[in-house]
This record gives C-alpha cells, structure tokens and sequence, in this order.
C-alpha cells in the first residue's frame, strides 16, 4: 500500500509528511481530581486525572521516603479501538505503557519537594487512532500542571516513523500497523533533553537522526500549545477571579 | 491582590508555564515555584511571577523569584510546624492525633500524628499519665517533632503554649481551663485533668 502519494506527497488522511494531527488541550475535564485534562491528537482522544501529592496509601510500595512516589495507571476503554479489536495481548500492553508514563513524569516531576507522598496520575484512552503513548504523556503533562505539581519543565512526546523512504510527523494508527520504524520521543521543551525514547523495528543510523529530529519537532510544537492552554486556562482562572 | 497588580503593570506576561527560564542564578535566588539548574532559574509551576527584592541587611543581595500557582499547595506537616490536631485515641504510653491544620492553614489530607509519653509535657517526663492529658477528641496544638517512623508524625506537646486548646467534657459541655493541668466543665462545673495550653 502506498502511504505517501508519489505524485502529491500527501498521506492517506492528506497530511503531508511532517504535519501534525490537530491538537487539542482542555484543563479541568475532571472536577473530583486535583488536577486534569483531555488531549486529542485528531482521532486519538484521552483523559489523564491527577490526585496528589497526597499521603502514601501503601507504605510497602514507598521505596524512598525522602521523594514523593509516583504511579501511573494507563487504561484503554473497551470502546476505543472500534471494530479494529487488538489481539488479546493481555495486560502486558498497558502495563508497559503505564511505566514508561511514570518514568516520563518522574523524570520531570520535582519529587524531591514532596517527601513521603504519593501522585497518582490515570489516563484513560477514549479513542485510539495511533500515538496513544504520546498522547497520554500530553494529557498527563497538562493535568500535572493543573494539579501546580512543581516540575522542571513541561514533558511533551510526538511520535514519528519512517514509510516509502519519507520520514513521517505522528503516526496514525493506519501508518502505525504499517510495519514501518515508529520513533516514539519524550522531551523537556525549554530544556532540549530527551526522556523518552522508543522505536520499534529497525533504521539506518542517518535515517533514524532524521526521523528523531522531526519527532522532536513535534515535540516542541506541542509544547508551544500545551503552554499556551496552561495561559489561557490561567487568565480565565483569573478572570472568574475578578 | 498582589498578583492582580503585577498582572496589570505586566500587562499579562507575567504568567508563566513549567521550564520557562525566569533568569539568572546569579542575579537571582529561586522561590516557591521556582528551582535552579546549573546557572538558570526556571518556574516549576504555572501561574504569576513576581520578584521579591533581598531582605535589607542580608548578606544576599539577590532577589527572589516566586511563581504564585492558582491551585494552593495543601500544606504538609514539616519538622517544627506547629500543627492543630484531634486526637483520636489515647494508650499508656501515646496517642495518636489526626492533624488538621499546619501553621493556620487547613491540610486537605489527612496525616496522622502520634503524641508520646515523653513528649506531653517539659517536666517530670517519667510521671506523665496519659489518660491525665488527653482525651480523644480534644482538639490539641502540638509541634512536630520528626517526621516519625512510616506510619505517623512524631508531635510534642512540651511547651507552655502547646497542649489542648479546645475539648469538650464528659457531660458534653464545654471546658474551660483553669490551670495548666485542669479544665472545667461550664453545665456541670466538674473539674477534668488536660494538658492545657496557654492560649495568648
């Protein structure tokens, strides 16, 4: 199947190569959590709640009393694939993608601030069109910051792949089971370091630095949205204020 | 409201997102909402920036960066805060508290906080009895000693100002304190042993 027309260069949903999916931020979705928010990446739409820092429920899984304890929950809603039903892979998937969302976060989250205490962050799928990963660590961002949990920085992920010899801007879940490289990419954006970094399938090395450098791209042009919702939604806070 | 007002002379670009650099370390100390890497200053924090100029006097003369969020952190009891708790049971040796508040301000958690022997009172440490001193339910003023072992705070209540504030007597009145170790009861004027507090 071709995936970049070779005479237009379009994709098969009319993107070009490096265009983004439409992004979509919202602060506050979820009233009972301390912080929250929904991201949708065009098709792709999930929920992240935030509770905490609160005290540790289970002292058994407080490792360091010295930093706050985080944990992450990824869930998918039944509904979410649509007929496309994945295989049964069990939980293996999810457990994965809920640790590698810790990791992003708690690399960003100043944990040294909130001895003995715990932050749970939940992010449930709504609808999965591809980049879920990304999409979650978006939504996670974003619901952390509404929480005020301190953070070094704002953590954004975009993921990229490489199909027809064109290295390709945010997958969608049709170019996703393509069978091509997906570079998955998780930055600190003022800080240009890299927290995060999966790919599947193999690349050549000068390949693999393009398609890194376009994911990072995206990276930092969600970045430039996620701040701006987190200005805007400050100002109406403000506004609601008087 | 002082973030309204620097609101206004900033003309609304003082609001600041998570990893935005705020300046220098030199130039300047990194408040609440703010930390320092290496030589930058960053906000770790969504909300207003505002600058806080050096203490007269102090060695320092750098100013201080604050990021104030719009969601107030719940305040987290720190070794030497003074912390308003209800204790919820008493045993020969201790009694457990939950806190309520820490330095006046109302905690959205709830902490436990564990009231020793030893702790209850300055003097004659060995002859404490702790049914003498508290009962549950009374409210107590206390100040955190440690942050204890995993389950609970470590609070003392050695000082003339800390110990119960408020409680209520057996016959369901309000206690009035009459000395240092003894409340009375306005309906029935009955007289029951607290560690009390000296309220300014």
């Amino acid at each position: 199947m071709e995936y970049v027309d070779p005479l237009t260069g379009f994709r098969v949903d009319g993107r070009r190569p490096n265009e983004m999916r439409k992004l979509k931020g919202e602060v506050g979705v979820v009233a009972r959590a301390d912080g929250s928010a929904l991201f949708e990446m065009g098709n792709t739409r999930v929920i992240a709640a935030v509770y905490g820092p609160r005290e540790v429920q289970n002292k058994g899984q407080q490792v360091n009393s010295k930093e706050a304890l985080v944990r992450c929950e990824y869930r998918m809603a039944e509904f979410s694939t649509g007929d496309r039903r994945r295989k049964p892979k069990g939980d293996r998937r999810s457990t994965e993608i809920s640790l590698v969302i810790r990791q992003t976060m708690e690399a960003s989250i100043l944990t040294h601030l909130m001895p003995r205490s715990q932050i749970d962050i939940f992010v449930q799928v709504l609808q999965a069109d591809g980049g879920t990963r990304s999409a979650c660590i978006n939504a996670a961002t974003l619901a952390l910051a509404d929480a005020g949990i301190p953070m070094r920085d704002i953590v954004t992920s975009c993921s990229a792949g490489y199909l027809c010899s064109t290295p390709l801007l945010d997958l969608n879940y049709l170019e996703d089971s393509a069978g091509g490289a997906d570079v998955t990419v998780g930055i600190l954006a003022k800080m240009d370091k890299v927290t995060l970094l999966q790919m599947d399938a193999k690349l050549a090395m000068d390949t693999f630095e393009n398609v890194m450098g376009l994911a990072i791209e995206g990276c930092k042009a969600i970045a430039t949205y996620i701040r701006e919702v987190l200005l805007e939604n400050t100002k109406r806070l403000e506004c609601q204020r008087g | 409201m002082a973030a309204t007002a620097m609101d206004q002379d900033g003309g609304g670009g003082d609001v600041v997102t998570p990893g935005e650099l705020l300046g220098n370390s030199l130039t300047l100390v990194a408040g609440r909402g703010a930390y320092a890497d290496g030589r930058s200053v960053r906000a770790s924090v969504t909300g207003h920036r505002r600058i806080v100029p050096p203490a007269p006097g102090s060695d320092d003369q750098r100013s201080t960066v604050e990021v104030v969020g719009h969601k107030a952190h719940g305040a987290v009891p720190q070794p030497g805060s003074v912390v308003i708790a209800r204790v919820t049971k008493v045993m020969p040796r201790m009694a457990n508290a939950d806190i309520m508040c820490v330095d006046s301000k109302a905690i959205k958690e709830k902490f436990t906080g564990l009231i020793r022997q030893q702790d209850v009172r300055a003097t004659e440490i060995d002859k404490v009895d702790m049914y003498q001193s508290y009962r549950p339910g009374d409210i107590v003023r206390a100040v955190v000693l440690s942050l204890g072992d995993a389950r609970a705070y470590y609070l003392s209540t050695a000082k003339n100002e800390l110990g119960v504030v408020s409680a209520q007597s057996i016959a369901g009145g309000t206690l009035v304190p009459v000395s240092w170790t003894e409340m009375q009861c306005d309906l029935t004027g009955q007289i029951e042993q607290r560690k009390v507090a000296k309220v300014e």
